[in-house]
Formats: C-alpha cells, structure tokens, sequence
C-alpha cells in the first residue's frame, strides 16, 4: 500500500556518489539527511512521482556495474532496482551471442526520467545516452524505445555534448495530451505533436557558435528548458549560446540579453509557484571557469513581460566558485515558493521565501548532479 | 577445465568464491558463468557484449582484458581471476 501523503518537505539529491534525501520541516527550520542509496553510482536524476506519493526514481551510473533505474515506494527509505532499458530482469537478459550479428549499442548512461500524465499513472519517459528516449507503461518493469528518434532523419548530424550524446530533457505538454518535447545534446530540441511517432527538430533563431553554420536546423547544445506553468505554448530555453524565449510551442525562439554579462549556464525552472518567468543561474562562458560570475551564488529571474533579469539574491553571503549541472535547480509549490539549489560542489542553498532570505543545508554533499523537491501543494 | 576466481565485489552477485566452468575462450567462460549466476549478466559485460570499463580478466596471472581480449582461449588447469580495477575519488 503506498504511504500517506506526507508534510514533510524533502529534497532528493542526484550525486557522484549516489542518491541522498534531505528532508525539513514546512518552516524549513531542521533537515535530516539520509544516505548515500546506490553508493557509488553516479546518480544523474532522482525524482519523486507526484501521481504516487512515496515513489521516487533514481537513474544510478555505476562505472563497474552499468546503468540501473531504482524506485522507492516509501518516499527514498528503501530502494530496490527495476528493469533499465536493453536491461530487463536477470532472467530475460540475453547473452551477447544471442544478438547474432547485430548486437545493440550499449546505454552508457541514464539521464532523465519523467513521470507521466495523471492520467497514465503507470507511464514513464526516459532520457539516455546514446540519444534515446524510451517509454515504459509498467512503472518501469518494462521499456520501449521510441522509434522516431531512433530512425530521425537528421540523427547523423547530431553530435554529443561534453557530457556525451544524451536526451536530458523531457517536457510534457499539460493541455495537449499527444504533445511533448526532449532536449538533445548537441541536437536540440524537438516536438512531438503525434505522442512521439514523429518528431520536428525546434530551434529556429537558436545560433551556434561552433558549427560552420550558424543557424542550422538541428546541432544546437541545448542545456535546459522549462515550460511556462500558465501556459504551455511558452517555453525558457538555457542554451549552450544564450538564453531564448518562445511563445509559440517552440516554432521560434528569441535570444532575451544577458542577465550579467553573460548568458552561459545550464539550469532553467518555473513552477505555478512563481508564475511571469523562469529563474536562470548565469556562469561564466564555457571557455572560462563554468561558475558564477563574481565568486559568490546568485540566481536571475528573468520577467517574461518585463523582458529583463533581476537578481534574487541581492547580499549574498555564499563567497566562493558555485558551479552547477542541468538539473540542479528546483522549486516547490509552496507559497511562498521554495527553491533550491544544489552545487557541483556539494552545497544546497535555498529560500524558504521567494528569495527574501537564503540559507545552506547543514551538510556537505558530493558533487550534486540533480535536485528535486517533493512538498505538500500550497 | 579452467577454475575462475571472482573478486570481492563480485559477491554481491555470486555466492562462490571460484567456480570451474567448461569453456573454450574467456567469453565463453562469462557466458557459461552467467548461465550459473544469471544476475551476474551485463555486470562484467554490457549488453552489446564489451567489457565493463574496469574489469579486467587474467589468464595464469596475464592481463588479457584488452589484448587479446574475450577471444583468450583457454586451456585445461588455466587459472583465471575476475578483477576489478578500483578508479577515483
């Protein structure tokens, strides 16, 4: 029987080392942390499914072992590991002769994983590396790759980004159920309007500064994006080149300026809690240190109808060289809202209040991949 | 028949310490051992069939993870160790 919704605020952490849960009061005030889980691995994404209270996934890259998917169903006390994609159960694994000629090329890492709709309580996607995207609508037991982006006609130009060839992002569209998009490293993204027989490559007006073509169809190193919680058709791109806006399901995207001077970095996040925008943390360009600009933490909150970035972290006293991956940012739907930040220094830094005040998790975590937050609705 | 000597780590997948397996070359020898302890598939190779990138197999105390890899023939009274290699930080 699954667990009883809980009061409890908890941040699920993907690190180097293996998955950790942090968890605290409503007032944010106490946190007690738990783990390592799957110690060792290298845990890229850990996510709790709103559509069961409890289940948490964590997507575990062990270097000896391989990939492999796990699930709570206790809200991250016990773990226990489902079938990963090309990995199903023991006694279904075949051989590598059993492949014949043709064996298949080998996950090496696994990236993103998103519950489905509410009304596909048992559908999961998920994000690997080499470029694949997968569904599964038996809560993971079993996996299916999609096939329009196995068989995309223009997947030989795609190339990895510096952290391989990987789908990182998965965006379901909440008002058009056979809609969704993926993010690609470096392919860009992609849209889906067929539930993902086919897919159309998204990046108009996304430069690239590392191709000889500027402005090509696909190649783009998308790093994140989020959708407009208020309206799905709007959507905050943080991109290898800049930070873009488009308010037409991705048909075109507009570069929006520079919150400092520069617009490099990898995480965006919105959520109904802080509707109008998208926080982006900006880092130095990628030729340089990949940190925050000024050696201490701040956030921007970008004003969609403003058009302009302002900080949200006015004094800040975290001093130092913060840098992050795609995932390390993350919101609650708390009022006020709740957001959170995890370093790949090992530090999670978070308002309880909007960005009024901003404290650190009494904890020094390894190099954080990935943080979720699972809370009560506000 | 060659004897199989398995590491530590192992363990968690395999309850002996060595097994004697029937087999012509090393990646017969994996498939043979994961047909014994079947939740040991994919752990030392992955699923195309490749070494795991810190596996490494000997053969009478030779490394022979790389040259000349799974294709190793095996002799009767081969000695064989299943290792890996302990990486980071």
């Amino acid at each position: 029987m699954a667990p009883a919704r809980s009061s409890r605020v908890r941040l699920y952490l993907g690190t180097e080392k293996g998955t950790y849960v942090a968890t605290t009061d409503l007032q944010r005030s106490k946190w007690k942390v738990t783990g390592p889980f799957q110690p060792g691995s290298a845990v890229f994404h850990v996510v709790p499914d709103p559509r069961t209270p409890g289940d948490v996934y964590a997507l575990a890259n062990s270097g000896f072992w391989g990939p492999g998917i796990f699930r709570s169903r206790d809200y991250g006390v016990k773990w226990s590991e489902v079938a990963t994609p090309g990995f199903p159960p023991p006694g279904q694994r075949k051989a590598p002769k059993e492949f014949g000629k043709f064996p298949p090329e080998a996950i090496r890492a696994l990236w993103h994983l998103e519950p489905g709709r509410a009304d596909e309580p048992k559908t999961l996607f998920l994000g690997a590396d080499p470029h694949r995207l997968y569904r599964s609508d038996d809560s993971g037991a079993s996996w299916e790759e999609n096939q329009g982006i196995a068989q995309h006609p223009t997947r030989p130009k795609w190339a990895p980004g510096g952290g391989g060839p990987c789908l990182h992002t998965i965006l379901l569209d909440p008002e058009r159920p056979s809609r969704m998009y993926v993010g690609l490293s470096a392919a860009g993204t992609f849209r889906t309007d067929d539930s993902g027989k086919t897919w159309k490559p998204m990046n108009r007006g996304v430069a690239v500064n590392f191709l000889p073509e500027t402005r090509p169809e696909v190649g783009q190193c998308v790093h994140h994006v989020a959708l407009d919680p208020s309206d799905s058709t709007v959507a905050y791109r943080q991109d290898h080149n800049g930070i873009y806006l488009s308010e037409d399901s991705m048909e075109h995207w507009t570069r929006v300026g520079k919150p400092l001077s520069t617009d490099f970095g990898f995480v965006v996040a919105t959520s109904p809690s802080l509707p109008g925008g998208a926080i982006f943390a900006p880092l130095s360009p990628p030729e340089v240190t990949r940190t925050m600009p000024g050696q201490r933490f701040q956030l921007y909150w970008f004003d969609r109808k403003k058009r302009n970035f302002r900080p949200m972290v006015r004094s800040s006293p975290f001093l130092g060289e913060f840098g992050n991956h795609r995932e390390g940012l993350a919101i609650d739907r708390l009022d006020p809202a709740g957001i959170y930040y995890g370093s790949t220094g090992g530090q999670v830094i978070y308002t309880p209040d909007a960005g009024r005040s901003w404290s650190a998790v009494p904890f020094q975590f390894p190099k954080i991949h990935s943080v979720s937050v699972s809370a009560p609705a506000g | 028949m060659p004897t199989v000597h398995l590491d530590g780590m192992l363990r968690q997948y395999v309850s002996a310490r060595s097994v004697e397996v029937e087999a012509a070359d090393v990646s017969g020898l994996i498939d043979r051992i994961e047909e014994v302890y079947p939740r040991l598939r994919y752990r030392l190779r992955d699923e195309a069939g490749t070494l795991r990138r810190f596996v490494r197999i000997f053969v009478n105390g030779q490394d022979v993870s790389l040259v000349p890899g799974l294709t190793t023939r095996l002799r009767v009274g081969d000695k064989v160790d299943i290792l890996h290699s302990i990486q980071g930080g």
